[in-house]
């Protein structure tokens, strides 16, 4: 068991679900509930083991923790920026119901995020995972008072949804051909499965920002600043890292699993980068940062090199530190100012020395400047490239970083662009400095002394990587200095930036917004013309599909098997009256005009059948059958009070007569082999020789529907009685209409 | 439309209702031996039920069964599911039947099945479903 795991889980739901509903005062104190969140998680990581939980024994579903390294690391993300980021919200948020339900929410995000990096059950990663998918759709949709928060929401919903519904199949297909679902037993036996591991890369792919899905991450950002920061560039978006991490040794066995993933994490990384420098809203510039340096992780963890893992988990935690600071900068830059546009920020580095300095630590760990922990998570990384393709695309990648790294800091502190007007602020103090302030302070205190984190990365990645203040003259370094020196002399000739930019938006690459907001109306369009094609309200078109499907398929099974037809043997005398009767009704049914006299042939037929029935030895059915037609004709009868006495002249089209003609055919043939093939009698005898023992009822019918059968029985009232109540309602409100006409 | 009233009709029915009624629990009653059961004589009351409304339109109907179709058809399958249930708490499987033999003077031995429960249940949801029908199609345009 382990208990402390399963207690974090529980404890979450039940605070979340407690601050998400509720009722009292809102006050700034719900956030020190909330903060018990990421404090619980840090213990988990510190503190937690292994365990299972059954959850559904039948199936064999259960919750299984496993508590490796590599999870801790993860759990310490989780919780360290949780704990910076909550703490920061505590004075972000003016207090409200809202903001109370906000972070009753963060919470539950953050229990589902522990669990799906504890989780070593691939159909617990996608319980959890599809948790966090939806509370990220509301805390987006925070400011559902406007519209692109709420399309914001949606599209993220939508794409890692989709990605997550693929990945289920994926994780299914993985575990039916594994023989296991539990990640552990799957990494030391892979199977080959190709279309799974396919779709396990989509949902990772959808998770994580990757290109060509990366456009609901920037599009997120309309979420409060909190939310962005601990969802969209500490947690969330690594799931999908995290997962291809977990699985990456045990894919890499397939041959294209590794290019593939450095293709796309590369294209990502230099999209991002590039897309990052256009930016001139702080928020969006730091999110197309995030899809960036995701990329890069995504090269780093899914290409099964363990020493690249090795590095990608020191990046992933500077990442986490350096950008959820950058993003509570931002965050409390937009409560101080009003605005996050960087061309009208001014002198903020005068104004806010604090923040400038906590800005400025962070954006050096994120442009890797020497001394700092992101400069030595990127050595890391780097060391573990070292020697393929990979190094020189990771360097021209970085050179973006810089760039806009430095755009991020001149423009956010720097002087206001020439044509802006100057916005200014007062300096901001308490939790809106401190709690970015302490995550910028780790990271330095880590980037001079790396060996804090050394050990928990090697143990988490099982291998001895480079993580170190200095690494050394060697070949990494000069990729890393070069990428620097590059970025920061683009950074002072701005004009060739510039440049290159508008040259190549002129061309017309499609944005991924757009895409995806053609694709979603193509969807609902598309979706609109099936419906009116499939529903278009004809009743007799729905009844001559319906009889077509009756006719062909019965058809085809009746062509490709013998079916034996027999000729029933002659009745006598009662029998061909009865015969008489129930044709010359029918018959009489094709020309009458009439509504009355056509239900009385109608009831014609009937009565004549279950007088067939009772003279064939079944008085059961010809009772039933009896009652069912004088109830039918009565009914009619209210029915045809309401309409014209005779019906409309008929249209005669000849598909129809020729469906009706094929449907009479079919039926009379059907009964011709009922009575002429010999029907499994078995099930028969049973139920004849069994009633009266097992049952102590003589009229086996009736044993059959209340006893033997009595579940089929028990569904069919149901049905009957829902069926009474949908008609019920739907006839009251018509017949109501119809009589406030005047 | 203002329905027209027969004596004729209405007094049948009155006369004619009573023996049907008896009928239908026979049929109830007897159904697990005889030809009959839950379904047959709900639709047997439901004829009751039928003709009630021909003589005397709904507000005969509502005279004939005073509670509400949906009452009718909800208990009805409510009795049929617990009755389901009981052998479960019983420690037997859903819907599995069992029956006492009773004495009574003057009739002899009577088998009581359990399934006879079920089968009221059926004959109540079939009524009802009837009922429902009627009251619904039948209602008199205020015209």
């Amino acid at each position: 068991m382990g208990p402390i795991m399963t207690g974090v889980l529980l404890f979450h739901i039940a605070l979340g679900l407690a601050l998400v509903g509720s009722g009292g005062q809102p006050r700034r104190r719900v956030w020190v509930f909330a903060l018990l969140s990421p404090l619980s998680i840090l213990g988990a990581a510190l503190f937690a083991s292994d365990g299972r939980v059954d959850w559904v024994p039948q199936l064999d579903l259960e919750l299984v923790f496993r508590l490796d390294g590599y999870a801790r690391v993860f759990l310490g993300i989780i919780g360290g920026a949780g704990l910076a980021i909550f703490w920061h919200a505590s004075r972000y948020f003016t207090p409200s119901r809202k903001a109370t339900r906000f972070a009753g929410t963060m919470v539950l995000f953050a229990g589902a995020m522990a669990g799906l990096v504890t989780s070593d059950h691939l159909l617990g990663i996608f319980l959890f995972w599809e948790v966090t998918t939806i509370t990220s759709y509301l805390l987006i949709g925070y400011s559902d008072e406007k519209a692109q928060a709420r399309v914001a929401a949606l599209q993220a919903a939508l794409v890692t949804g989709a990605g997550g519904l693929a990945m289920l199949g994926g994780l299914v297909l993985l575990g039916r051909e594994a023989g296991t679902f539990l990640v552990s037993e799957i990494i030391t036996n892979p199977p080959s499965a190709s279309l799974a591991w396919v779709l396990i890369l989509v949902g990772a792919m959808s998770k994580s920002a990757q290109f060509p899905l990366h456009g609901w991450l920037p599009a997120a950002m309309a979420a409060p600043t909190p939310a962005s920061a601990f969802l969209h560039s500490a947690t969330m978006v690594k799931a999908g890292i995290f997962l291809v991490g977990r699985l990456g040794p045990a894919a890499t066995e397939t041959s294209w699993w590794q290019p593939t993933v450095m293709v796309i994490g590369f294209s990502t990384m230099l999209v991002g980068g590039w897309a990052a420098i256009r930016q001139t809203d702080l928020k969006l510039l730091l999110a197309h940062g995030t899809v960036s340096q995701l990329g890069f992780l995504f090269v780093l963890f899914g290409s099964g090199i363990p020493k690249a893992l090795y590095g990608g988990l020191a990046l992933i935690i500077a990442h986490a530190a350096f950008k959820a600071t950058l993003f509570m900068v931002v965050g409390s830059i937009d409560l101080a100012t009003g605005t996050r546009d960087l061309r009208a920020l001014s002198g903020l580095a005068r104004s806010m020395p604090g923040l400038f300095t906590v800005a400025a630590l962070a954006s050096a760990s994120m442009a890797a400047i020497p001394l700092s922990f992101g400069f030595a998570a990127k050595e890391a990384a780097f060391d573990g490239l070292s020697g393929t393709f990979a190094l020189p695309v990771a360097a021209l990648a970085s050179v973006l970083t810089v760039v806009y790294t430095g755009r991020f800091l001149i423009g956010g502190f720097g002087p206001a662009a020439p044509e802006s007007e100057a916005v200014t602020g007062r300096p901001v103090t308490g939790a809106l400095l401190a709690a970015p302030g302490i995550l910028a302070g780790l990271g330095l205190v880590i980037g001079l002394a790396p060996g804090l984190v050394a050990d928990i990365v090697e143990s988490a990645s099982g291998e001895k990587g480079k993580l170190v203040l200095w690494p050394g003259f060697v070949e990494p370094l000069w990729w890393s200095l070069a990428s620097l020196a590059i970025g920061l002399v683009l950074l002072r000739r701005g004009e060739i930036v510039d440049f290159v930019q508008e040259r190549l938006h002129s061309s017309r690459i499609p944005k991924s917004d757009r895409v995806f907001a053609a694709g979603v109306s193509g969807l609902v369009a598309s979706a609109d013309r099936s419906t009116s094609l499939i529903q278009n309200g004809s009743l007799p078109s729905y009844v001559t599909v319906i009889l077509a499907t009756v006719l062909t398929v019965p058809a085809v099974v009746a062509l490709r098997g013998g079916v034996v037809v027999g000729v029933p043997a002659f009745g006598g005398p009662v029998e061909a009256l009865l015969g008489a009767l129930v044709v010359a009704s029918a018959a009489g049914l094709i020309w009458v005009r009439g509504r009355f006299a056509a239900v009385i042939l109608l009831g014609g037929v009937g009565y004549g059948v279950a007088g067939l029935f009772a003279l064939a030895g079944g008085p059961d059915l010809a009772l039933t059958q009896l009652l069912v037609e004088t109830l039918v004709i009565g009914f009619f009868a209210l029915v045809f009070r309401r309409l014209p006495a005779a019906f409309p002249k008929p249209i005669r089209r000849p598909s129809r007569v020729i469906i009706s003609v094929a449907v009479g055919l079919f039926v009379f043939a059907v009964g011709l082999v009922m009575t002429g093939g010999n029907p499994a009698t078995e099930v028969a005898d049973g139920y004849l020789t069994q009633a009266l023992p097992d049952a102590a009822g003589r009229n086996v019918v009736n044993v059959v529907l209340v006893d033997f059968r009595a579940l089929d029985t028990l569904g069919e009232i149901t049905v009957l009685v829902i069926a009474a109540l949908g008609a019920a309602g739907l006839i009251r409100p018509l017949l109501r209409s119809e009589d406030g006409q005047p | 439309m203002k329905m027209r009233r027969s004596v004729i009709l209405e007094s049948g029915v009155a006369v004619a209702s009573g023996p049907i009624l008896v009928f239908s629990i026979y049929l109830l009653a007897a159904g697990h031996n005889q030809p009959g059961g839950g379904f047959a004589g709900g639709l047997v009351a439901a004829v009751v039920v039928l003709l009630a409304w021909a003589a005397g339109g709904p507000d005969s109907v509502r005279r004939v069964v005073p509670v509400s179709a949906s009452v009718l058809a909800g208990s009805g399958l409510v009795i049929a599911a617990v009755t389901g249930l009981v052998p479960m708490v019983l420690g037997g499987s859903l819907l599995e039947s069992g029956y006492v033999e009773v004495a009574i003077p003057w009739i002899g031995d009577i088998k009581l099945v359990s399934a006879l429960g079920f089968d009221i249940g059926v004959y109540l949801v079939v009524l009802g479903m009837v009922v429902g029908l009627l009251t619904s199609l039948g209602q008199e345009s205020r015209r």
